[in-house]
């Protein structure tokens, strides 16, 4: 599945998109996320065990947070896009 | 060598090895402006003249930010509390000195107004406030600048020099870190 | 008096005279200031009915209690008028420094009558007030103007003015101030313009008194603290700027692209996007006064033929100029914006109106001989130079100057304006987020995104996460944004503060200011009565149920493709829920009860 950073999530990985394979959930793709890119994502992600409010996570463009939020389950054509809660608009 | 200092800008001096004499620098916290991260709100100005007169007047503020927008530059400009200071040498009844922090303070009991200050200080932070009624200039807030602690970049800040100016020569090592490194964080 | 300065300018420019007028303090303390006190005042002074390019239409400048002093953001002001674009009330904000500067000279506003029989400019030197000739100025744009009048007046006064835009009248010309800043929206420049008006230098060594200063300066570093704490405020805004949204609204599918006709995803939002903003053009951000958000974008093009240096885009312009006209080139963007600013026009309306033409350039209704031209989505060359022709009303601009409405009815194709009420909907497509779709069809300015932001909610999930693709509770919600929304509006600080705080802490630092004892529910109260007065205005000019509604595209075209496919605007489940929770009756209009319990007449 291609995950897509955005913000300043691109200047801590290094990168705009990569692609993940083997994850059934939202919850395990930012745990392996975390692990690959280290602690200054997984505390963007995680506020403890749940889903931190400083990120958006969309799937295929929805907010997680209208599906089943971490539970929500993964394909593997799905898109993910990351973004820190970072704006508004005029 | 023995370096005979020409001016005793710094209180008292240090013997040396074998009879030398350096110049003690004293360490005090000082006004450090950093115009790159100004950003040009004059959120200085507000907050100072609040403090002194409790009311919005930037035409007041001891701190003004002149904006060079061609030059996308806007610099925070007030009292550098000189060590040596002109209108401390200027005034004629010795109404300002500068105390043990450093800071070069009005006397207004002894201010007769006469304005020699404002026309003896080469950088314009000295001035007369018609709102006050006095001369005013930057008195660092008794040790707590409110400008610094509104200042929403760290444009302004009350530090002793040396750390400021190591700040700067790190960031430009960490470039060449970021040139040569190997490794990411 | 403490937060206003209890002083209002009259000006007739007819007669040429000015005079100094007292604040009504009931006024002030039922509709605040700004936009709530502009709107007052045009509804008291001004015939519904009027022309507002006519002499009878009144020019308001006003600023708010807040404004110049320590609340964060406070360099706000409004601009009120009848509005030509849409001949409804209209209004716009902006930032800068002019609005304090005015507060500081001793003034809340400025209410400009009549018509000059010659350019003029107004001079206020604190309680030095006079017109003077602006014939020198006239025909130069905006950033000359600026220049000139800092020298023939001083160099640290503040400057409010318009360019060829606002003296041609084009129907959406701005109010620029400080240079770059812009009262955009619904043409305020156009009815200055109309006055013969072409700027107000204000210059001010006066203060801002302050009833509780204890009180007030608690409350002060309250604000101050969750807007640093709030990632939107103290890092978002400030690093990207707004246009950071360019990417977020593709993701969500809802970024309209190629006026409105390609669903909500444009193939290359990334390039115009507030990442690739910062990484090319950006030169430093900048601070309107007193904020510590820091938004503004100070951009320059190095090279080429799109050169140029000056400030945005913001998210709407980007928006406006590139994917709602298939342009990917950030240059060309930046450079349309530029002229935007230089000539004074409202990029948001001139990119829908370009976009608008350029369907009507592949349908074979407009021809290339007519614009001069080939004018296809995605020309980088015809944006600019369009844009250019509008704010000069240069040839084909001419008709550009009308607006997308007012251009597709010549063509005899109206529905492919993307407007309500005349004024063209800003960048989020309400097919993806219903509740913007309703806020479109329902702002009393026509198409406007700004006064009832419900993006915030159904989008960036500030301060609850709603479901963008739901109608469930989005009329209260919206209720609630608009009433809020006035009153921020109003006290004049900036909107954007109201991603970290809102109404119960302009209260309480209003209540350290003036010393006022309204609890928070009165001072939404203040928000509801100022938007049911705008109805009231609206109603009266002719505006009907009938207004309130959306381009057929949003209705009946269902997006092809991403997150929202197969969906249009619910619009009839949430106008009629809209109209209850407003207390209006099913034709849209404020009940007797509702305007008895708000105080209005």
């Amino acid at each position: 599945m291609k995950v897509k950073f955005f913000a300043h999530y691109r200047e801590y990985t290094g990168t705009k998109e990569i692609d993940v394979k083997n994850c059934k959930t939202v919850g395990e793709l930012l745990k392996k996320l975390s692990e690959i890119y280290g602690e200054k994502l997984s505390k963007e992600f995680f506020d403890g065990e749940g889903l931190s409010s400083r990120v958006i996570v969309l799937v295929n463009g929805r907010n997680i947070v209208h599906l089943s939020n971490l539970n929500t389950p993964l394909k593997d054509e799905d898109e993910i896009s990351l973004f820190p809660v970072v704006a508004g608009g005029l | 060598m023995n370096p005979a200092p020409e001016k005793n800008l710094y209180k008292g001096g240090v013997a040396g090895v074998r009879g030398t004499w350096r110049p003690a620098v004293v360490m005090r916290k000082i006004l450090m402006i950093s115009p790159e991260k100004c950003t040009g709100c004059r959120t200085c100005e507000l907050a100072c003249s609040f403090v002194k007169t409790e009311v919005f007047n930037p035409k007041v503020s001891r701190i003004t930010v002149f904006a060079f927008d061609e030059a996308a530059v806007s610099v925070p400009m007030t009292c550098m509390q000189c060590d040596t200071p002109y209108c401390m040498k200027v005034c004629p009844t010795s109404a300002i000195s500068k105390t043990e922090d450093g800071v070069v303070k009005v006397n207004g009991e002894k201010c007769i107004g006469c304005k020699l200050c404002i026309a003896a200080c080469p950088l314009g932070n000295i001035t007369l406030s018609t709102v006050e009624g006095k001369i005013v200039k930057c008195d660092l807030c008794g040790g707590e600048p409110k400008c610094v602690e509104f200042c929403p970049t760290g444009a302004i800040e009350f530090k002793e020099v040396s750390p400021n100016v190591l700040e700067r020569k790190k960031a430009i090592a960490r470039k060449f870190k970021e040139l040569l490194g190997e490794a990411k964080e | 008096m403490f937060g206003w300065t209890g002083k209002i300018i009259r000006v007739n420019l007819t007669e040429g005279s000015i005079k100094v007028e007292n604040l009504k303090i009931k006024d002030a303390y039922e509709y605040l200031g700004g936009r709530g006190l502009g709107v007052k005042i045009l509804f008291d002074e001004v015939d519904p009915k009027v022309d507002p390019l006519s002499p009878e239409n009144k020019l308001i400048f006003m600023t708010g209690p807040l404004t110049g002093t320590l609340a964060p953001c406070s360099g706000r002001y409004e601009v009120v008028a009848k509005a030509p674009l849409t001949g409804t009330v209209g209004g716009a904000n902006s930032g800068g420094h002019f609005g304090p500067e005015l507060k500081f000279a001793g003034y809340d506003g400025i209410i400009f009558e009549g018509k000059a029989e010659k350019p003029v400019y107004l001079w206020i030197n604190d309680d030095k007030i006079e017109l003077r000739s602006a014939k020198h100025l006239w025909g130069k744009n905006v950033f000359d103007t600026t220049d000139e009048l800092l020298k023939e007046t001083s160099e640290d006064a503040r400057v409010a003015c318009i360019g060829p835009g606002g003296e041609k009248m084009v129907l959406f010309a701005t109010v620029m101030n400080d240079k770059h800043r812009a009262a955009g929206r619904s043409g305020m420049g156009a009815v200055m313009g109309s006055k013969n008006l072409k700027a107000v230098v204000v210059r001010g060594t006066g203060s801002i008194k302050v009833k509780d200063p204890n009180t007030f300066m608690n409350a002060v570093k309250e604000a101050y603290k969750k807007l640093k704490e709030q990632p939107v405020t103290s890092a978002g805004l400030t690093t990207y700027g707004t246009a950071i949204l360019i990417n977020i609204l593709n993701q969500v599918g809802s970024l309209p692209t190629r006026n409105w006709r390609d669903g909500g995803y444009f193939e290359y939002a990334e390039e115009i996007s507030g990442e690739a903003l910062r990484e090319k053009y950006l030169v430093k951000n900048k601070a309107c006064f007193g904020c510590p958000i820091a938004c503004g974008r100070v951009t320059r093009i190095p090279e080429g033929k799109f050169k140029g240096f000056g400030e945005g885009p913001e998210y709407e312009a980007a928006w406006a100029l590139g994917a709602d006209c298939g342009v990917r080139d950030l240059a060309a963007v930046t450079k349309a914006n530029f002229i935007c600013n230089e000539l004074g026009i409202d990029p948001i309306t001139m990119g829908a109106t370009i976009a608008c033409v350029m369907e009507m350039y592949e349908k074979g209704i407009i021809s290339k001989e007519e614009i001069g031209f080939e004018a296809p989505f995605g020309s980088a060359d015809a944006l600019v130079e369009l844009t250019r022709m509008a704010g000069l009303r240069e040839g084909f601009g001419d008709k550009l100057a009308l607006g997308s409405y007012r251009l597709a009815e010549l063509y005899g194709y109206p529905e492919l304006s993307m407007s309500v009420k005349k004024q063209e909907m800003p960048a989020y497509d309400g097919r993806g987020v219903q509740g913007m779709g309703l806020e479109y069809a329902t702002s009393n300015r026509g198409g406007c995104h700004v006064r009832g932001y419900m993006t915030s909610v159904e989008v960036l999930g500030i301060p609850v996460k709603l479901d963008p693709l739901v109608t469930t509770d989005k009329a209260k919600w919206l209720k609630a944004f608009q009433d809020a929304t006035a009153v921020v509006d109003s006290s004049n600080i900036c909107l954007f503060t109201t991603f970290a705080i809102g109404v119960p802490d302009i209260n309480a630092m209003m209540k350290g200011l003036v010393g006022w004892d309204y609890t928070d529910e009165d001072v939404l109260k203040i928000g509801e009565r100022i938007w049911n007065l705008e109805r009231l205005f609206n109603l009266n000019a002719g505006i009907t149920k009938d207004d309130d509604t959306l381009p057929p595209r949003l209705l009946t075209e269902p997006l092809k493709v991403g997150p929202a496919k197969g969906k249009v605007v619910e619009l009839d489940t949430m106008l009629k829920e809209y109209y209850e929770v407003r207390g209006w009756d099913e034709e849209g209009i404020p009940t007797e009860e509702k305007l008895k319990e708000l105080g209005i007449e």
